[in-house]
């Protein structure tokens, strides 16, 4: 297979990789980096299991090819805590308890910094339909939206819907 | 105290910060790449299998078929849980699309699908049979010739007069129910990576089942039980479809054609189809009752499409035709519950298995006598609901049976006797539905635990129950902790290693909590004795006259006389102690012809309620509001039970409008998430509340599964309230809604 030589911007750091020409970002960042926390799951964009940060934006790496985000900052999930503090998204999906199986639970996490990043101060039918395209099969979702709630900047109990 | 309190999962950390050890992120040293070349037809005879140019492709490092198997000796073709009746690749036979034809270990995953196209395959086409009902017809096309008219297990239960019971009924309603096939998806699709080391076998897997994996390798490959080691790092989701055997057979078979190099086949979602569905089932139900509501007699009649081969049916066919049944007090009942052949891919257990299709129907059902005999759902349930001391159909009398408290909490909670709007002048009716489940658990199972104590004062728990997501190993920790006295934090687990962890039956039907929960008791009481006798001699009392708790063992008498236990073996210069705990049941032997005997250990009991909007235009269903229910007995992590009862209602929602394998001709048409929807941030309703109930002087219960069977009934009862249609096939989409509705304003017409 023909090899194409790639740099890559991922959590801060840059990395000059030959990778298969056409190859995936998520298989660069799972084979070439070893990040193992961005997965495959339905191969289509459809799960969001799959999602990084590119300029801050959440997307499938699924579906994006690995040219196309060269010298583009990437966040995956490894790069969110910073010097072994959890990200404020991270801690508070471990005080609400936003996970069971945690598969699709870095997806969610990164699209929910992107949500914050967007809306600082969503309510919860923005909440939910900026999440609707990350699945949680375990059924999380309760004690997601208490989560992502407790991000705003201005959490106001109130706007419940 | 560790019980009862809602502490993160252990690994929370790891969690939300993506680095959860999964069998999908294994990775070992010159670790080839497994695929499967499947089949294209359902039923076919082969004629010819060239896989000659494929091995020609570089770095392809071997292929297996069928004529690996057909020396003398081991590895044996054939393998099954029950019956061994599926071949690891098709023979001479194919039996489903989909089926494992050739297996290829590579390089690389581009490497092994090149090599696929590569791979020629001819066969003459056979009659194929797909619907369960019309497999077990006369002239149907057979599938195994050991098992006529398809039939795979034909469970009975016979229980009090039957005929009598209709002759006495003032009513008798009988409908016809059916679930269709759906798929587990659990997010992280199953894995297997095999290597062989000096004729001994390793294999780390995504399974609920790491016994029954290493017992079915085994026989296989003709090893001793010792030399197959299985490995069950946590799980990305498991749902009933990680449980059993599933691709592990395929992996061990490629890597022992390969050597010594280990090899990781990762099934890709449209796999995951073609490897184990939800049993589809059809359901008669028929009933007499008397005018005040009470029963007379049910008889039933199930059709479980088991697909091309038994695996797991074999078993669940027996425990479907319980789970059937309903909690009532019914004298008279027949069941007959078949369990069949077709040819389509395997069915096996679906989060909630063998019950979410009955429960469906007896639930549905109640709602149609409720209306006929004009008595109010939620009453003629409780009219008729089973207690403690009542005989079940099995002739079993029941214990700790809270099923009254379940379904008022859940109604209540929805606020059942409360008027609501039901139309507002739109196109929008809305209406409220009740549902409840009983379901037996795996009877005749054990589970064991090795806890040991260092000198450090840590303890360290060796168990075999796998972490799926439900948090299984916190949960234990925290019964160990409990029973130790001593901090959670200061427990440690580890999970399912076959050559360091005791067996366990598997993490299945909801049985972990209870089984292995008290497994850890037994333990914990055997270390605690450990304690104390290790204790006597330096604190210079007799054992017995010691007490082990809170972190201490001490003098019962004189509490202040006392030694933390890690100074016990300092003192005595033990570097561990070591404790094995058992808990096994040995029940559910029922009679074959009649199915009259004990059938569980402890029932699983469960229940809903919903409000839900159907939009007359469309035939949208929106459930608005649902309210779950749950007997846990003593809940050791409420938040943990809580995303129990949640997630349980979030699948069920899938089932009940969403889920369905279209199939055709054998073929399935959506095996994607794109065709196959399954329940996101949007589907949930906006009230969503769950509450696990627990009971003075009982003990730990199964919780995972049991707040799923109502949701569809429950939501089926509530569009029935809202629109006055009775859909009787899952899932109720919109179509079907709509069309339903339709019928009825021309019928009314």
């Amino acid at each position: 297979m023909r090899a194409r030589s790639v740099t890559l911007q991922v959590n801060g750091q840059t990395h000059y990789l030959k990778i298969p020409a056409g190859q995936i970002l998520v298989e660069t960042l799972r084979e070439a980096l070893d990040l193992g926390g961005t997965r495959n799951s339905c191969d289509i964009g459809m799960c969001g299991t799959c999602t990084v940060l590119v300029d801050g934006k959440a997307v499938s790496s699924c579906l994006t090819l690995t040219a196309q985000v060269e010298n583009k900052p990437i966040t995956t999930i490894e790069g969110l805590s910073q010097n072994g503090m959890l990200h404020p998204v991270q801690q508070a999906f471990i005080d609400h308890g936003a996970y069971q199986c945690a598969y699709c639970t870095p997806g969610l996490i990164l699209s929910t910094v992107a949500l914050l990043d967007e809306q600082p101060n969503p309510d919860d039918v923005a909440i939910r339909k900026y999440l609707a395209g990350n699945l949680c099969r375990c059924g999380s979702y309760v004690n997601i939206l208490n989560a992502v709630r407790a991000c705003r900047t201005l959490d106001d109990q109130s706007r419940s819907v | 105290m560790a019980i009862g309190k809602s502490i993160p999962m252990l690994d929370s950390v790891a969690r939300v910060t993506g680095t959860v050890p999964y069998a999908s992120n294994l990775k070992l040293p010159d670790m080839l790449v497994g695929k499967v070349f499947r089949s294209n037809v359902p039923h076919a005879r082969i004629t010819k299998l060239d896989v000659s140019a494929a091995e020609q492709v570089p770095g392809v490092v071997a292929i297996v078929t069928a004529t690996d198997f057909s020396g003398e000796g081991p590895p044996n073709l054939h393998f099954g849980s029950t019956y061994q009746d599926q071949p690891i690749v098709a023979a001479d036979r194919i039996r489903f699309i989909g089926e494992p034809v050739a297996l290829i270990a590579a390089e690389s995953t581009a490497i092994a699908e090149q090599a696929i196209d590569l791979i020629e395959l001819e066969y003459e086409e056979l009659p194929a049979v797909f619907d369960a009902e019309e497999a077990t017809q006369p002239g149907a096309p057979q599938l195994h010739g050991a098992f006529p008219n398809n039939v795979l297990r034909h469970s009975k239960l016979r229980h009090g007069d039957i005929e009598a019971g209709f002759a006495a009924a003032v009513k008798i309603i009988e409908e016809v129910f059916n679930s269709p096939a759906a798929q587990q998806v659990s997010l992280e699709t199953q894995v297997a990576v095999a290597q062989w080391k000096d004729n001994k076998l390793t294999v780390w897997t995504g399974s609920q089942s790491p016994y029954t994996v290493r017992r079915v390798l085994a026989a296989i490959f003709d090893l001793d039980l010792e030399d197959v080691r299985v490995i069950v790092p946590p799980l990305g989701g498991g749902f009933g479809a990680k449980g059993n055997i599933r691709t592990q057979p395929l992996a061990a078979a490629l890597a022992w054609k390969v050597g010594d190099r280990p090899v990781k086949l990762v099934l890709t979602r449209a796999e995951e189809f073609f490897t184990v569905t939800k049993h589809a089932a059809k359901i008669v139900m028929k009933s007499g009752v008397r005018r005040d509501g009470t029963f007379t007699a049910r008889k039933i009649t199930i059709f479980w499409n088991g697909g091309a081969y038994a695996s797991s049916s074999a078993h669940l066919v027996p425990a479907g035709m319980l789970r059937a049944i309903g909690p009532y007090r019914i004298p008279a009942v027949r069941v007959d519950s078949y369990g069949i052949y077709t040819n389509l891919p395997i069915a096996g257990a679906y989060r909630g298995a063998m019950s979410s299709q009955g429960v469906f129907a007896h639930e549905s059902h109640m709602d149609t006598i409720a209306h006929q005999l004009g008595i109010d759902p939620l009453t003629i349930r409780k009219k008729n609901l089973l207690h403690t001391d009542d005989t079940f159909a099995t002739g079993e009398q029941l214990h700790d049976i809270h099923f009254v408290r379940c379904l008022e909490s859940a109604a209540d909670g929805l606020g059942w006797h409360e008027p609501f709007q039901r139309e507002n002048g739109t196109a929008k009716k809305r209406g409220r539905g009740v549902a409840i489940m009983m379901k037996n658990t795996i009877a005749n199972s054990s589970s064991e635990c090795r806890i040991t104590l260092d000198a450090a004062g840590r303890v360290t728990l060796f168990i075999s129950t796998v972490e799926m997501g439900q948090g299984g190993h916190t949960a234990m920790a925290q019964i160990a902790a409990e029973a130790l006295g001593i901090p959670v934090e200061a427990v440690s687990v580890q999970g399912p290693d076959t050559a360091k962890t005791p067996p366990d039956t598997q993490t299945a039907s909801s049985r972990n909590t209870q089984m292995m929960g008290n497994a850890v008791l037994d333990g914990a009481a055997s270390l605690r004795r450990q304690l104390a006798e290790a204790a006597a001699p330096i604190i210079e009392w007799l054992p017995e006259e010691l007490s082990v708790a809170d972190g201490y063992v001490f003098v019962t008498s004189q509490p202040q006389e006392r030694i933390v236990y890690a100074e016990v073996l300092r003192r005595n210069n033990i570097t561990a102690l070591t404790a094995n705990g058992k808990f096994s049941t040995n029940v559910g032997k029922l009679d074959s012809e009649t199915g009259q005997g004990i059938s569980t250990p402890d029932w699983h009991q469960g229940a809903g309620a919903c409000e839900v909007e159907v939009d007359t235009q469309t035939g949208k269903v929106t459930v608005l509001r649902y309210h779950s229910s749950s007997f846990a007995g003593l809940v050791i992590n409420p938040m943990l039970a809580g995303l129990q009862n949640d997630g349980n209602v979030i699948f069920g929602l899938g089932a009940s409008l969403l889920e369905e394998i279209a199939i055709d001709a054998g073929q399935i048409t959506n095996p994607n998430l794109s065709d196959y929807m399954i329940p996101s941030f949007l589907d949930i309703p906006v009230e969503l509340k769950n509450v696990s109930l627990e009971a003075e002087g009982s003990s730990f219960h199964g919780i995972g599964e049991m707040t799923l069977p109502p949701v569809a009934p429950a939501i089926a009862n509530a569009v029935y309230d809202a629109v006055g249609v009775r859909i009787r096939d899952l899932p109720l989409t919109a179509e079907k809604v709509l069309r339903t509705i339709e019928e009825q304003n021309d019928h009314a017409r």
